[in-house]
Order: C-alpha cells, then sequence, then structure tokens
C-alpha cells in the first residue's frame, strides 16, 4: 500500500533531503512541500515494476533497495542501470514522451522508492516554487550520469572498466550476481570471473 | 534567420513574442570556417549554438582513435553541453565539418535568463531532455540493432548527413568498422 506523507517516517525524511539535495540544496520546509505531490511505494524483491510495452507513469528515486533496468534483445537481455540508494530509476524515454516502453525495470532486493506520477510531476513544476529549476537538475544529472556511462564504455578497455566500476562500488560484488554486473558493464561473463580472479589476488 | 530558430526551438517549448524576443536579445549570429574547433578537450564550454547551416561533429579520443558521437546538421543544437552546465572541462571536441553559421547563446546570458523567471528554467530543462532522449535512443539503438540494420535505419532516415560526411566519420558515430561499413555500403548501391 502507497502511504501519505503526512506521517512520515523521519529516517525516510532524511534520506530524501541527502539525495534531492545532490540536485539542488533544499530546506525542510521545502521538502515538506515537495512531499506533499509524491508518493512512498515499497515492492518485494524481484517484482517487475515496468513491462515492455506499458507506459512508465513514474519518476522514481531509490531510498532503499536495487533495481535493474534491462533491454530484452533477442533471447538475451542487456542492462542498463543497477540503481541503488539516491540513483534516480525509471524508464526515461516512456515516461518522458508518453511512449510504451522498451525496457524491463525490475527490483533485485526488498525496495523503498520515492516516486512522483507524471501528473504530478507537472503540477509540482508548476506550483513548487523551485520546481522548474529541481526538474532542469534532475534531468541534467541524468543526462551527465549517461554520458559518462557511455564515455566510459567507448573510452576504456574492458580491463580497466571493470577495474573502475569495481572500485567505486565494491558492495554491488555482493549485492548483485556476477552475470547481472557483467551485463552491465558489457564484459563477457568469462571475462569477469577471469577479472574478478586477479581481483583477490590483487587485495591479498 | 531568426524566425528559423523561433521553429526549432518551438519543438521544445512554447515561448509569446515578448519572451522569444528576450532570448533573441541575447543570440548572437556567428559563422566558422570547416574544420574550426569550437571546443576542445579540456575547455570549459561558455557557449551553446542553435545551428542554421553547417555540420559539425563531437568526438572524443581513445587512444589515437577519434570516436564521434554526435553530428549536427541546420536545426540542432550544439556543444560540449556537460562541460556547459557544469563548468567543468570538456570530455569532447566540438568541431565544424563545413562552413557553419549558428546563432550562440553564452552561459553567462542562459543563466542570467534563469534567475528572471522560472519560464526559462522550463526552456533548459526542455532542452537538455531533449539531449536526453536523443542519446537514450542512440544508446538503446545500438543494442536493440544489428550493425547492418543499424546502418540500413541511419542511410534511411538521415540522406543528407550520408551525402555530406566522410564516410570514417559515419562508421565511427554508427560503431561500425570502417571496412564493414564499407562493404555494407556496397550492399545498399546492389539493392538500388
Amino acid at each position: 500500500m502507497n502511504t501519505a506523507f503526512t506521517d512520515i517516517d523521519p529516517v525516510l525524511f532524511d534520506y530524501a533531503q541527502k539525495y534531492l539535495g545532490r540536485f539542488m540544496p533544499i530546506t525542510r520546509e521545502e521538502l515538506v512541500e515537495l512531499l506533499q505531490y509524491c508518493e512512498i511505494r515499497k515492492f518485494d524483491k524481484r517484482t517487475i515494476i515496468v513491462r515492455v510495452g506499458e507506459v512508465d507513469n513514474y519518476l522514481n528515486l531509490v531510498v532503499k533497495g536495487l533495481i535493474r533496468k534491462y533491454l530484452p534483445v533477442r533471447k538475451d537481455e542487456v542492462i542498463l542501470q543497477l540503481a541503488t540508494e539516491g540513483h534516480v530509476v525509471q524508464s526515461e524515454i516512456s515516461f518522458l514522451t508518453r511512449s510504451p516502453s522498451m525496457v524491463v525495470v525490475e527490483t533485485l532486493e526488498p525496495t523503498i522508492l520515492l516516486s512522483l506520477t507524471h501528473d504530478k510531476m507537472e503540477e509540482a513544476l508548476d506550483k513548487f516554487p523551485k520546481g522548474e529549476r529541481l526538474g532542469r537538475m534532475i534531468v541534467s544529472g541524468m543526462y551527465i550520469k549517461k554520458d559518462e556511462n557511455r564515455y566510459n564504455r567507448l573510452s576504456k578497455s574492458t580491463r580497466q572498466r571493470f577495474f573502475d566500476y569495481i572500485d567505486h562500488h565494491q558492495h554491488m560484488l555482493q549485492r548483485v550476481p556476477q552475470k547481472y554486473l557483467a551485463s552491465y558493464l558489457q564484459i563477457k561473463p568469462e571475462t569477469f570471473s577471469r577479472l574478478k580472479a586477479l581481483l583477490s589476488k590483487r587485495q591479498k | 534567420m531568426l524566425e528559423y530558430v523561433r521553429q526549432f526551438i518551438s519543438q521544445h517549448i512554447e515561448l509569446t513574442e515578448e519572451e522569444f524576443q528576450t532570448l533573441a536579445s541575447k543570440l548572437h549570429l556567428v559563422s566558422f570556417d570547416k574544420k574550426t574547433k569550437l571546443v576542445d578537450i579540456g575547455d570549459v564550454a561558455t557557449t551553446f549554438y542553435f545551428v542554421l547551416k553547417g555540420v559539425s561533429r563531437r568526438y572524443f579520443y581513445r587512444g589515437k582513435q577519434e570516436v564521434i558521437t554526435h553530428l549536427i546538421k541546420e536545426g540542432g543544437m550544439m556543444g560540449s553541453v556537460i562541460s556547459f552546465i557544469t563548468g567543468e572541462p570538456s570530455r569532447y571536441i566540438v568541431e565544424t565539418i563545413e562552413p557553419v553559421t549558428a546563432y550562440s547563446l553564452s552561459k553567462k546570458d542562459l543563466d542570467q535568463l534563469y534567475s528572471t523567471d522560472k519560464k526559462w528554467e522550463k526552456f533548459g530543462r526542455k532542452i537538455i531532455t531533449a539531449f536526453f532522449l536523443q542519446l537514450e535512443s542512440q544508446i538503446l539503438d545500438n543494442i536493440r540493432y544489428s550493425t547492418k540494420e543499424r546502418f540500413i535505419n541511419f542511410m534511411k532516415h538521415n540522406p543528407e548527413l550520408v551525402r555530406r560526411v566522410p564516410q570514417k566519420y559515419l562508421a565511427s558515430y554508427l560503431e561500425i568498422q570502417p571496412e564493414t561499413f564499407s562493404r555494407l555500403k556496397h550492399l545498399i548501391v546492389k539493392e538500388k
């Protein structure tokens, strides 16, 4: 069941302030006002929250948990994003252009999302005083992240990509099945295993 | 020529006559020779362009190899967008292929617009959203489609670029090996 924000959990409130603060400084009062437009959604692990062909109606910030977004290709799937706490996740093209999703969004862990429907987003952009600014900051942040990922994929060697990622996301090795990490990094599973073996040698 | 800018901005956001005039007062008409670098790696990009004429490319280096991420023709928007947004050094080179005419907008003027009315924040959001959507489509297409499909789709939808842009640039943009690109091009000719 989705929760209203009349009696929001202070822990969730602090998370929301911290994560939204990455896009733009936001006061407690502003956050209280902004949260009127949002809802909290909770999902079990392994729940598909957007299917191919559906129009994604939500912009989500991960408060807790882990989500994968993937593109089914022929009989395979390619992981485009592994979203953890503080990340924005959605089927972006579907949400922004109101078109059927090409990608699947699925939880891997029990997940709590701070979510905004498309209608509520339009309302908040219009009525919340800093709404347009926050909207611009969020989409800029999404663009910067996506561009950086592509840049890394095109400019770095497989090996470098692997070590850079693991250095910055140690915890993901525990949280995510190896084949998903390999798919996300666009590294062949065998190569991934070989690099992972090098990793334990390096740490010794 | 401003009419042309009005037309392509209206695809992203509706501006009143007064708003458009405010924007127009910030735009400067600029021209560049072919093969001019507008932004180099390490520069902080402070200018954004609405292109009226001419083709340009945006690229970076992998070792000694150029990797083209963008081809921009008339009606397009160009710049090292992330450097422009963040004020950090550019990872990309923005360079003209043909002689280019464009309207430029400076970051200083855009920031000033942002501070006057939230309509301009919306304007900024819509423009960045357009860049975002283009990037995401490009990423998904590169995964969804085979090399041959990518090649054919591009040929079909961008006949002008095919005519005007050197083949090695097209191959790099499509993430297709130059030899494969040549082979595919023969296929197309045969099909005709």
